[in-house]
């Protein structure tokens, strides 16, 4: 609660600082010093400090995993505001509103990481979806931004009907939007109504984290939308939503999982296909991480196909390995004037020391040992196996996994192996950051448990 | 059958065939019309189940404010010919046909649901009431109601990000 | 005395520290101090195995927790050291050829830029590291971090020298044909993981003998997707052509890396796991099977080869063939025995080559050589006791090793015995047409090169001294029981490791007298062989072009042409197949729709209505329906 409520309020504290401060410095300095304060709000919140006493109806409950979760989001964005904050000067004349939209997305994080109702979690979706559909396209002069943003309002409305179709399915089918009360699949039969009604949510979700076959927006809204904007997408919004994914099946339908536990592992299977496949052929670095989010997605499912405690806990490395690897590859593609793989010939070269982090990125992502990727893909893996019905799916996860080392080797192959003049202008402070973001990809690789020790605190 | 199932019909029937129109109307205009005879529809529908209030901000806010700030852009921009690009006829058809299928599929499967016992309550519920509304709304859905403020302020920032000339 | 084994982490912690150092300082510090860091690491793990050794000689095994490296609901993957007399042999092969190649390297790399030099033994630092990882873990999932670490240094060794764009492709082959191996590895653990809820080898090992927990199917599996695994590192049919490439890399590379210690991770692994594999006889006929068909292949593309360092990649997949069949024949003993003569004096042979191809200035077709015997003396002796060796020559090391494994063969079927044999005969054949070709006869290169012909200097010479007397007197350690009774001592050492296989699968046991026989002709025929060769290349060497069969093997058998035609160009089209229809049809590039927004722009917005979104819209609502069918109609 401290957190949604503080980061609601910062909201608003930054669309007038837009016009109350004349420096741009100020107004990253008020954000990020925001953030740090929600972030030590949420942290005294999991010790028992509650700033504000809201009486819930129970729509809502701050649990600790919900609250480490949010803690995790934060820190993430954290690293975004310090290694990203300066490219947003570039994208328009909003800059103040820039943050205000994205500290509003992130009071949709806490509503979608904790909701016990389906009313907050549809708020939630669009808290997320509507101030996104403004960022992809805030680069008005931009054709292809443009284009980005029209086609994520339309294709996002589609699912936010089937969002909408769905909750009143489930509502038809139990009379009440609350969570604990609906009791599914405590009949032997579930009713038709529910699983129709499940089956939508499912869909809608799987289009919010970009799951194959609903995943056609994903290349183009990230292609389009200006750097900045798509790092803070694939990362942070798309973790956030596959925790309220893994909340909605797991606590609301956990009990009908026979009915849908076959449709997520054909998605997944799907996802990583079309995911890894597709990325292989890309020419461009930003078009490769977008088809590799959605590769990534498909990992990510397999999560909710296992759903036991492998699961739990491996979301939550995978979404922050994921999360730091893929802000530092997008902070350094964001300065860099081309984006294609040649546009990475030689850098190491020149910035031996960003081409150093980016390879420890890459090579979290494509799960090589030692990194935080690793252990992640090694956890969904071994959820997936505990599971124990779809072997198929494992194997088939491995083989992608192998796939998709090609195409993040390709970066690293560009950067060490070719000659070429591709640079970057870094200040210091970036490059400290980044090899903090580096430094916590290692030691997360190496002891995962100084994240997942939380989670049993 | 009596007069309410006479009614509840009738504007369902208007309700989908505005809707229909809405989406296959080749001028703009008359996709607006269309709509705002489909707003009406509904409003009719919150009248049989008891929500006069409802019913009434219904109409006021979209068939009124929305469906006017709508016709104004039509018409500014000067959309009213046949404008409409000629889009493929095969996704058209393939549109129609698959959509058609979706909700015969949805028919088929949910036609024997046992939904009797907790069908609407034509013309007898008291919820949709203005008093009854307004404590629901203020004392156990007043956190929902509190919070689609950050969904209606960040959509006015975007309003502003998006519309105002650099 | 405190507990030596106790220090067992320094072992790896020395060349990690070195990586870091030379890594971070490649730019500031001078190459001699590069070279001190780098070979000074590994002395100093070297050190620290050797005393180790002596405790686990002493009897001291022991199982180093370190800390918990991953938990989860049941399932406990300690980050854990296993010390006992498999892996010290391993450690001490490791440490002490890389140490001698470490010294070589600071000699024969002294021509690169400081910071090329820095960045060279960083990798080759991080490389022991990632080995000595792989041979010291306790479980599946650490020896999978070393094979994955190890894969990755080999990777950017072969392409140390990324201008060339031949060398950048040899690298790839090198990953990939890896990766294929390092799935069946993953693949296998996580089989592992789901049966038994454990991956250190002692509770596998626990859980196969006990037998509740596998069935043989389960066995067979794991144990054929580990040795696919081990086909991808260890360079086996199919996945071997990667090795002859690879030769892109500097020399001293190819003799760490590519012969003495990386490409005999796959049969360290099979060793390992010697119980389940001696309860899977049909994996241990597969084993046998693939290795002697590499064993024989390669030695007939080596008969062919004009480089240098070709010959001698050849001639190591071939070897590592040999020690897959001594695997398959149930020899696990002498397999690792073999592991051990053939890192002395293949190490030996390649660091010689270096020493030739330093000498010669970088040329290294074998053609343009001959003679070198009266320029370089000491490259020209180590080389010659190397082919001795690995030739099999009675009394030098490879002769004690490769015997081992052909009285293994004979014991499984003559048959085996007799391709065997073959093998080794061919195997000396194109050995010493290699050293009668390069260092007999007159020299046949420019006057240039034969003004620039020299000795190298002693950092060059001295690790191959060193290496030679190893490989003369390397064999020593495993005289064969029928020679000498207790005259094995390195089965005696490695008793404990193949005990619990030894139980379950029966040895065949040869007779005293058959062996005698069985040595006294394959030595008669391998000497003869060596003299014919000598002969004739030193007279006459092999400088023309191939023709006939021989024009086959020149070309490898066209094997690499065969996997171009039959899986890289149907991939290729698979993947065109992807990117213009799937691509173009259903997504429809972006580049097309922002070309027309652009000629277009007065009507881009309802163009983009009409345009891609219905497609997508289309194909999610068809997808939609497609669930509901299945879901409602089909799936009652």
């Amino acid at each position: 609660m401290n957190a949604l409520i503080i980061s609601a309020i910062l909201g608003v504290i930054m669309m007038f600082s837009g016009i109350l401060l004349k420096q741009k410095s100020g107004v990253r300095g008020i954000a990020i010093g925001g953030l740090v304060l929600v972030l030590l709000s949420n942290v005294l919140e999991m010790n028992g400090t509650h700033f504000f006493n809201v009486n819930l109806h129970g729509m809502m409950e701050f649990d600790h995993f919900s609250l480490l979760f949010v803690s995790v989001i934060i820190g993430a964005m954290l690293f975004y505001f310090i290694l990203s904050a300066r490219d947003m000067e570039k994208v328009g004349g909003y800059y103040a509103e820039y943050f205000a939209l994205l500290f509003f997305i992130l009071c949709g994080i806490v509503l979608v990481t904790s909701f016990k109702s389906l009313l907050i979690l549809f708020l939630g979706i669009e808290i997320i979806s509507i101030p996104l559909y403004i960022l992809t396209g805030s680069d008005k002069r931009n054709l292809k931004s443009n284009e980005a943003s029209l086609k994520y309002l339309l294709t996002g409305s589609f699912s936010t009907g089937l969002m909408l179709m769905g909750i009143a399915l489930i509502y038809g089918a139990t009379g009440t939007f609350d969570v604990a009360k609906m009791k599914l699949g405590l009949s032997e039969q579930p009713e038709l109504l529910a699983i129709a009604g499940m089956l939508l949510l499912l869909f809608s979700m799987s289009f919010k984290v970009s799951a194959a076959p609903f995943h056609f927006w994903t290349p183009d809204v990230y292609d389009g939308a200006p750097t900045v904007f798509t790092a803070f997408m694939a990362t942070i919004v798309k973790a956030a939503v596959f925790i309220g994914f893994i909340r909605l099946f797991g606590d609301t339908f956990g009990g009908m999982a026979p009915k849908w536990q076959f449709w997520v592992a054909v998605l997944a299977a799907a996802t990583l296909f079309i995911g890894n496949i597709t990325a292989v052929f890309q020419q461009s670095v930003k078009r490769m991480l977008a088809y590799s989010s959605i590769a990534q997605a498909g990992f990510m499912l397999l999560a909710l196909f296992a759903m036991n405690q492998d699961a739990r806990e491996g979301i939550l490395l995978y979404s922050v390995a994921y999360s730091l690897a893929t802000i530092g590859i997008f902070a350094v593609l964001g300065r860099m004037n081309d984006y294609t793989f040649e546009g990475f010939n030689g850098l190491a070269r020149r910035q031996p020391l960003v081409a150093a982090v980016l390879t420890i990125c890459l090579l979290s992502l494509a799960g090589i040992p030692l990194t935080a990727g690793f252990l992640a893909k090694f956890y969904m893996l071994k959820a997936a196996m505990a599971a124990g019905t779809q072997f198929w799916l494992v194997i088939f996860a491995v083989l992608m996994a192998a796939v998709s080392v090609y195409y993040y080797f390709r970066v690293i192959q560009a950067m060490y192996f070719k000659e070429g003049e591709a640079n970057v202008t870094v200040s210091a402070g970036f490059k400290t950051a980044l090899v903090v973001l580096a430094a916590l990809i290692i030691v997360l690789g190496v002891a995962p448990e100084l994240i997942l020790y939380w989670l049993y605190f | 059958m009596n007069i309410t199932q006479i009614l509840f019909w009738l504007l369902s029937v208007t309700a989908l065939f505005g809707a229909m129109m809405v989406v296959t109307s080749r001028n703009p205009v008359y996709s607006v019309l269309w709509l705002i005879l489909t707003f009406f529809s509904i409003s009719g529908h919150y009248i049989l189940l008891n929500a006069q209030f409802l019913a009434i901000v219904n109409i006021i806010v979209y068939a009124g404010a929305i469906m006017v700030l709508f016709l104004f852009v039509i018409m500014l921009m000067n959309l009213n010919k046949n404008a409409e690009p000629t889009r493929g006829r095969w996704i058209k058809f393939a549109g129609a046909i698959s959509g058609g299928c979706l909700l015969l599929v949805l028919v088929a499967a949910l036609r024997s649901t046992e939904v009797s016992s907790k069908s609407v309550q034509v013309g007898v519920g008291e919820i949709g009431l203005i008093k009854n509304l307004g404590r629901e709304l203020f004392t156990n859905y007043v956190v929902p109601f509190e919070i689609s403020s950050i969904l209606f302020l960040s959509a006015m920032i975007g309003a502003v990000v998006i519309g105002k000339k650099d | 005395m405190k507990n030596i084994l106790e220090l067992a982490y320094l072992v790896p912690l020395f060349p990690l520290i070195g990586f870091l150092i030379n890594g971070l300082g490649r730019k500031s510090l001078s190459k001699s101090m590069i070279g001190i860091i780098g070979s000074g690491a590994i002395l100093a793990s070297f050190v620290v195995s050797l005393l180790i050794f002596f405790q686990v000689k002493g009897g001291n095994t022991d199982t180093l927790n370190y800390f918990s490296f991953i938990r989860a609901g049941a399932v406990n993957i300690p980050f854990a050291f296993q010390i006992d007399q498999l892996s010290s042999i391993f450690l001490l092969i490791i440490t002490g050829v890389g140490f001698l190649i470490h010294v070589y390297s600071t000699s024969y790399m002294h021509e690169e830029k400081t910071e090329h030099f820095g960045r060279y033994f960083a990798y080759l630092n991080l490389f022991v590291f990632s080995m000595l990882l792989l041979v010291m873990g306790a479980n599946y999932v650490i020896m999978f971090i070393g094979w994955e670490g190890v894969g990755l240094c080999s990777y950017l060794l072969i392409g140390f020298w990324f201008k060339n764009p031949e060398y950048n492709k040899a690298a790839n082959k090198a990953f990939i044909m890896n990766r294929i191996g390092d799935l069946a590895f993953l693949i296998a653990i996580f089989w592992i993981i789901g049966k038994v809820g454990s991956v250190g080898y002692s509770e596998v090992i626990a859980a196969a003998t006990e037998g509740s927990k596998f069935t043989t199917t389960d066995i067979t599996g794991i144990t054929i997707l580990l040795f696919i695994g081990a086909t991808g590192k260890s360079a086996q049919i199919p996945l071997y052509t990667w090795l002859p490439d690879a030769m892109a890399g500097p020399t001293p590379v190819s003799a760490l890396i590519h012969a003495a210690t990386m490409v005999t991770a796959g049969i360290y692994m099979i060793a390992r796991s010697n119980v389940l594999y001696s309860m899977s006889p049909l994996t241990l006929n597969i084993i046998t099977y693939v290795g002697l068909a590499t064993a024989l292949l390669a030695a007939t593309i080596a008969l062919k080869q004009n480089d240098i360092k070709k010959v001698l990649a050849y001639s190591t997949v071939s070897q590592l063939g040999y020690m897959f069949l001594a695997l398959g024949t149930g020899a696990y003993v002498a397999a690792v025995f073999h592991v051990m003569t053939h890192a002395f004096f293949k190490a030996l042979l390649f660091l010689g080559s270096g020493s030739v191809i330093h000498a010669m200035g970088g040329e290294q077709d074998i053609r343009k050589m001959g003679g070198l015997n009266k320029y370089m003396k000491v490259t020209h002796i180590t080389f010659l006791l190397g082919c001795l060796a690995i030739a099999g020559i009675p009394l030098f090391s490879g002769f004690f090793s490769k015997d081992e494994i052909l009285a293994s063969a004979f014991g499984k079927s003559p048959v085996i015995y007799a391709v065997g044999l073959f093998t080794a005969l061919l195997t000396a054949f194109y050995m010493f047409r290699l050293y009668a070709t390069t260092f007999r006869g007159s020299f046949r290169g420019t006057h240039e090169q034969e003004h620039h012909l020299h000795e190298s200097p002693s950092a060059i010479t001295i690790p191959l001294v060193v290496l030679a007397v190893l490989s003369v007197i390397g064999g020593f350690i495993g005289i064969p029981e029928f020679m000498m009774h207790g005259g094995h001592k390195l089965a005696e050492f490695l008793q404990p490791i193949v005990a619990p296989s030894a139980k379950l699968l029966p040895v065949h046991e040869v007779s005293h007298s058959t062996e005698w026989i069985l040595t006294g002709v394959s030595s008669a025929l391998i000497i003869g062989v060596v003299f014919f060769a000598w002969n004739k290349f030193s007279r006459k060497p092999d400088t023309g072009e191939a023709t006939g069969f021989g024009k086959v093997l020149a070309n490898k058998w066209y094997v690499d042409e065969l996997y171009e035609k039959a899986i890289v160009n149907p991939l290729a089209k698979l993947g065109g197949f992807f990117n213009n229809i799937f691509e173009k049809l259903v997504v429809d590039g972006l580049v097309n729709g922002v070309g027309r927004l652009v000629s277009y722009s007065s009507r881009q917005l309802r163009l983009l209505q009409s345009g891609q979104v219905g497609s997508y819209v289309l194909l999610m609502v068809l997808s939609i329906l497609l669930v509901f069918v299945i879901q409602f109609f089909l799936r009652k």
